[in-house]
């Protein structure tokens, strides 16, 4: 792909299957259905960004 | 089970799901379910073989007929033909997590036929509809705990209610006229129903097979006849009582009249009117049955457009006899005898020989249930159905020359004829019937409630109210209201909310139970069964000598089938209640009420057997047979009834109760001795149970409702009644455990306001939270949901998905979520809107079926809701409090244990509350926690005898504190022994889910109305708090009028206005704009009046807007206002 920007708007996020629980990568525009078992709930599977609140 | 226990912290099965449900949990929803397994194994397939067939001729005078023959509902499942579904079964808490249906598909079977020729059959989809969960559709039905958990749903999973768009709905069971007894009433509405007619008439409510309703009114018109009145969709009206009687059978005019004064030989008035009428119904020159019966159909034929224009009029009488008169009756005979019946009670009654009896009292109603409600709305939507395919045929048969009738055709029709999934939906999801015949309610709104879940006592209580009906909310008389003695044990005399719903809103007892439908050959036994007993049969009492007026006249469900002699009559009762008891031969739901003669008079005379469905039944000790019988609100009234053994009096009483606390509901027994407390107090706390902050569900990662409330240290009271271990109300705790100082310490704890100490809210005490999700629906098909590509700053917040990750803190105008949108080209970045701020704890995407859907996302955020000052606390007895401040730990007063307080409750909340069952817990529950024990809070455990106080003194100095559970204290501030020994203890306490963060309202300036240019109201919209006439007169009498100008004149809907001083009018100053002499491209504005021509006398003013829109207002109906403008 020729621009970045592209690039990380093709970027697939994770999603887990809320009945069979297997990872599925769910780009933008795919269906929302689980690739393992056709379930059609998906969650969003927890970051792995650094969350840090300021105690202060 | 005997009393609490705290057993289950070490029981070995502790976190592994039971064998078996609670069966208390699950008599919840029984109601529910089973009238809704009713509909779908019997009842649809009833309520088909009545739907009228919809006949009508084409225009090239073929007649046809159409008809339903057969429906089918089906399970909830994938849609046919989806690839990839390796589960086809859809589960209830999918359609909660995606906000969808819970439904599944309903098939008709179709048959046309022309011209009375063979019949053409085909199948129609009708569309899926609402399913009700746990009934015999439902794929959680006969699951155990373990596959019930594994399918999301909870292990004590009751169903009843609905699924409709994702909220759980419940059809909400109302009080109901009984069925099939005509019931005395005196209404003074009646005598405007005609001419002559009375306040006087027998009401009777007729439910017929599938549970369709018509309602018939005999009236006493005050000439000395009656009349029969009769309702056909929402019309009424009235026929003479002889005259259908007369179309009814063919019977001499001589046996009507005997059979009509049968047993009243010696009442000269009734006889005359008997033979008055008869003889009326002559002179409209109507001799013969078939006479009568082609009059009655002219006169109604307008009115029953079923009726096709070949039927002769006598079918249409046949029609409205079938339809819309005493409709639970099949055969004209049996009609004929109910309304002989009906006839000589009126009479009785009229003459004030029997007594009035009522709608209110409540035995004289039953229940509405969910599935018997369905299953009408399903009847009357598939009968309008039927007529528009008729409506549609007749379009195409009438568009096309030459049109022929056939299969293709008729399918084509049937395409455009709709079908049952939208109405059905709406149905549910309102609560609004749009119906033709009305289904036979008084009403038609508020038919369904969401059965929120705010906590496990209010998601409970959902299930056992029953609501009188909302017709009587707007009634200003308090008769519906009124709890009246034959409630006792159905209806809870405790829980009721105060206010407007007082009275109306009532929650069935914990051991009411509510019919379902009777076996069919046990309720056919029971004429032969009581003619065995010594009955006779109403077709042999012509050939016997027996008189009737020595005899009680039996009825089984509004049907008369015989006699049965005063002699015998009690012999009878006994021997079919034990068999009613033993449940072999009759239904053990059967009622067996046996008005007895008096010589005063009372409710008229008779035997009256219910077998029918939506009756309120109670178990009762049958001291006889010594076994548990069910009992119904009619029969109680006849009964002996003992509540504890010593009560009962040998030959007299028949019937004991089970236990003393069973004429309390399922949330009123779960008060902490409510027999110590003042009534209302208990009542308040039936309502504030409802409000507290708990543990609504454990399936919060998947839950998608809009609100939840969680609380995150709850605990089990220490004092407690046994129902609350019955019904493991530990699973879903509510409330914290809190050490009290019963004292007036601080000043800041008056009327009702409580301290909370700061370091135990530091800890931890009443932490709690709000669960908030939200739905997001795209607004086209191909929008979609990403993150725009050319906004690198949405990187901090967003993910590559267009959504924020998991746990991040939201604050208000951060971005919440970005989408494409196929509609406008282009991307779109939402914000966060609110005043709070909160976290993102989980974000779910959800399919759907088909190709043509919108995508839809649930982001659900969690609030920290940490108690803070004016936060509602309350006890679990009707006391309740704001927190007025957190003191700091070290200020509080301490024992000598040094013991510091986690609440200061003010002692002024005793003595005019006199909730005594508060300070006996303080004691029970200090004496619970020093001795490592759980105490039983159950009602009437306690006499006079042997006191609470003193049994939980006693246990106090046991372990070593004072026996009235007072200890000594130090002050916090200088460490000084007080003198007053301080009431000190540990007492339950409930965290209500009313917290100051949802209610702060604030404005100094802001949105204000576009019409009246005066402030908005409402929280929402950022507006104020009305200052009304009440504050304004405050004001006034204070004498402060600057401070009554800024709040409603400067703070409000200050204008200026130009006023004409000698035309006196603010209509006539107009601004004209003129071009400056000198300088040509600008311009100056000069005010001048339009009346009097120049501008010498106008003048600027100060007035509110409101006041200019009004002089406007009048100008337009021409009226003008004067002024008179004083110079100061």
């Amino acid at each position: 792909m020729s621009s970045d920007s592209k690039e990380t708007a093709k970027t697939p996020m994770v999603y887990i299957c809320g009945e069979c629980h297997s990872e599925n990568e769910i780009r933008p525009r795919d269906p929302i259905r689980c690739r393992e078992c056709g379930y059609r709930i998906m969650y969003k599977k927890r970051t792995k960004r650094l969350i840090v609140f300021d105690a202060r | 089970m005997d009393g609490p226990t705290l057993r289950n912290l070490t029981d070995p099965k502790f976190g592994k799901p039971s064998k078996r449900q609670n069966i208390l949990l699950q008599q919840l929803g029984a109601p529910h379910v089973s009238s809704f397994n009713y509909m779908v194994n019997k009842g649809l397939h009833d309520a088909v073989a009545d739907i009228v067939p919809v006949e009508f001729s084409l225009p090239n005078n073929d007649r046809v007929c159409l008809r339903v023959e057969e429906v089918s509902l089906n399970c909830p499942l994938v849609p046919l033909g989806t690839i990839g579904v390796r589960n086809q079964r859809i589960f209830p808490s999918e359609c909660r997590q995606r906000a969808a249906t819970y439904k599944g598909k309903l098939g008709a079977r179709i048959s046309w036929s022309v011209n009375n020729g063979h019949p053409v059959y085909f199948d129609k989809d009708m569309g899926d509809i609402p399913i009700m969960i746990k009934s015999n559709r439902c794929h959680l039905n006969f699951m155990s705990p373990k596959d019930l958990i594994a399918n999301g749903e909870h292990e004590q999973e009751w169903g009843g209610y609905f699924i409709i768009k994702g909220h759980e709905r419940l059809v909400r069971m109302l009080l109901m006229t009984r069925r099939n007894y005509p019931i005395a009433i005196k209404r003074s509405g009646w005598k405007t129903r005609g001419a002559l007619f009375s306040d006087i008439g027998l009401l009777i409510r007729c439910v017929q097979e599938d549970q369709t309703a018509r309602t018939n009114t005999l009236h006493f018109v005050t000439d000395g006849t009656a009349k029969l009145m009769f309702g056909h969709n929402k019309l009424l009206y009235y026929a003479p009582v002889v005259l259908i009687m007369k179309c009814l059978c063919n019977y001499a005019d001589q046996y009507i009249y005997k059979r009509l004064v049968e047993g009243y030989e010696d009442d000269l008035y009734y006889i005359d009117c008997i033979k008055n009428m008869l003889r009326i119904v002559h002179e409209q020159h109507l001799h013969s049955h078939d006479e009568c019966k082609s009059y009655l159909g002219k006169m109604f034929r307008v009115k029953f457009l079923e009726c096709p224009e070949w039927k002769t009029d006598a079918e249409v009488t046949d029609f409205i006899l079938k339809h819309c008169i005493l409709i639970h009756l099949n055969s004209n005979e049996d009609k004929f005898n109910m309304l002989v019946f009906m006839t000589q009670k009126l009479f009785v009654f009229a003459q004030d020989k029997c007594k009035v009896e009522g709608a209110d009292a409540v035995m004289m109603q039953e229940l509405l249930l969910g599935g018997h409600l369905y299953l009408q709305v399903v009847k009357e939507r598939l009968q309008v159905w039927l007529s528009n395919l008729r409506l549609n045929l007749l379009k195409r048969a009438r568009a096309n020359v030459g049109f022929i009738l056939d299969q293709k055709e008729m399918s084509n029709a049937a395409k455009f004829a709709g079908g049952l999934e939208i109405v059905m939906e709406k149905f549910l999801a309102t609560g609004h019937i749009y119906s033709d015949t009305g289904l036979g309610l008084m009403q038609d709104n508020g038919l369904t409630i969401i059965a929120e879940n705010i906590n496990r006592m209010r998601y409970m209580s959902h299930f056992r109210s029953v609501h009188r009906g909302a017709f009587f909310q707007e009634m200003r008389t308090t008769e519906a209201r009124q709890l009246l003695p034959d409630a006792w044990g159905f209806i809870c005399p405790v829980h009721t909310p105060d206010g407007a719903p007082c009275g109306l809103l009532n929650h069935l007892t914990m051991n009411c139970i509510v019919t379902d439908i009777p076996d069919e050959n046990k309720r056919n036994n029971i004429p032969s069964v009581l003619t065995e007993l010594g009955m006779l049969p109403i077709k042999n009492i012509q050939n016997t000598e027996v008189n009737v007026k020595d005899c009680y006249i039996a009825q089984l469900d509004g049907n008369v089938i015989g006699y049965v002699q005063d002699s015998i009559v009690s012999q009878l009762v006994e021997g079919l209640r034990l068999l009613k008891i033993k449940g072999e031969v009759v239904p053990d739901t059967m009622e067996i009420v046996l008005v007895p003669k008096k010589k005063v008079p009372g409710q008229f005379p008779g035997l009256f057997l219910f077998t029918g469905p939506a009756r309120m039944m109670r178990p009762l000790n049958n001291l006889v047979a010594n076994q548990i019988e069910y009992i119904g609100t009619f029969e109680q009234l006849y009964m002996d009834i003992c509540i504890t053994p010593e009560e009962s009096y040998k030959g007299v009483t028949t019937h004991m109760e089970i236990g003393k606390t069973a004429f309390l509901s399922n949330l009123a027994q779960l008060i902490p001795m409510p027999d110590c407390n003042q009534s209302p107090r208990n009542m308040y706390q039936c309502q504030m149970g409802k409000q507290t902050m708990g543990t609504p569900c454990h399936t919060w990662p998947t839950q998608a409702e809009t609100k939840m409330y969680r609380l995150q240290t709850p605990a089990t009271p220490l004092f407690r009644p046994v129902h609350y271990d019955d019904i493991g109300l530990d699973e879903f705790p509510m409330g914290t455990n809190a050490i009290v100082a019963v004292i007036s310490y601080t000043g800041y704890d008056m009327e009702d306001a409580m301290i909370i100490n700061k370091s135990s809210y530091e800890r931890g005490f009443a932490h709690g939270s709000v669960y908030k999700s939200e739905f997001v629906q795209l607004d086209h098909i191909s929008s979609y949901f990403c993150r725009d590509p050319t906004q690198p700053t949405l990187v901090d917040s967003l993910d590559t998905d267009g959504f924020p990750y998991h746990g991040k803190l939201m604050k208000n105008g951060d971005p919440l979520y970005c989408y494409y949108s196929a509609d406008q080209s282009r991307f779109f970045v939402v914000k966060f809107k609110s005043k709070e701020d909160c976290y993102i704890d989980n974000v779910r995407l959800c399919g759907n079926f088909g190709t043509k859907i919108k995508p839809l996302a649930c982001i659900m955020f969690r609030v920290p809701r940490n108690p803070t000052v004016g936060d509602k606390f309350a006890s679990r007895a009707g006391q309740k409090g704001i927190c007025s401040q957190k003191w700091p730990a070290e200020d509080l007063p301490f024992t000598e244990t040094g013991l510091v307080p986690d609440i200061v409750f003010n002692p002024h909340g005793f003595p005019s509350r006199m909730t005594i069952a508060m300070m006996i817990e303080v004691m029970a529950g200090k004496s619970a926690a020093l001795h490592g024990l759980v105490h039983d809070a159950s009602p009437f455990k306690f006499n006079e005898e042997s006191t609470a106080i003193d049994y939980f003194g006693r246990l106090l100095e046991a372990g070593g504190y004072n026996y009235y559970g007072t200890e000594t204290m130090y002050s916090g501030i200088d460490g000084r022994e007080m003198k007053a020994q301080i009431f000190f203890g540990i007492v339950h306490y409930q965290r209500l889910r009313h917290m100051v963060s949802d209610k702060w309202q604030v404005r100094s300036t802001g949105p204000t109305d576009m019409l009246t240019r005066q402030p908005l109201g409402g929280r929402k919209r950022g507006g104020g708090v009305r200052f009304g006439e009440m504050e304004r007169d405050s004001l006034i009498s204070h004498g402060t009028s600057f401070l009554l100008q800024d709040r409603l004149l400067h703070c409000s809907d200050r204008t200026t206005a130009f006023i004409c001083t000698s035309c006196k009018t603010l209509l006539g100053p107009i601004t004209m704009v003129k071009r400056m002499a000198d300088k040509p491209n600008m311009s100056e504005t000069k005010e001048t009046c339009k009346l009097c021509g120049h501008g010498e006398n106008v003048v600027e003013i100060q007035i509110p807007y409101i006041f200019k829109f009004f002089v406007t207002q009048l100008a337009s109906v021409n009226i003008n206002v004067k002024i008179e403008c004083q110079q100061t």
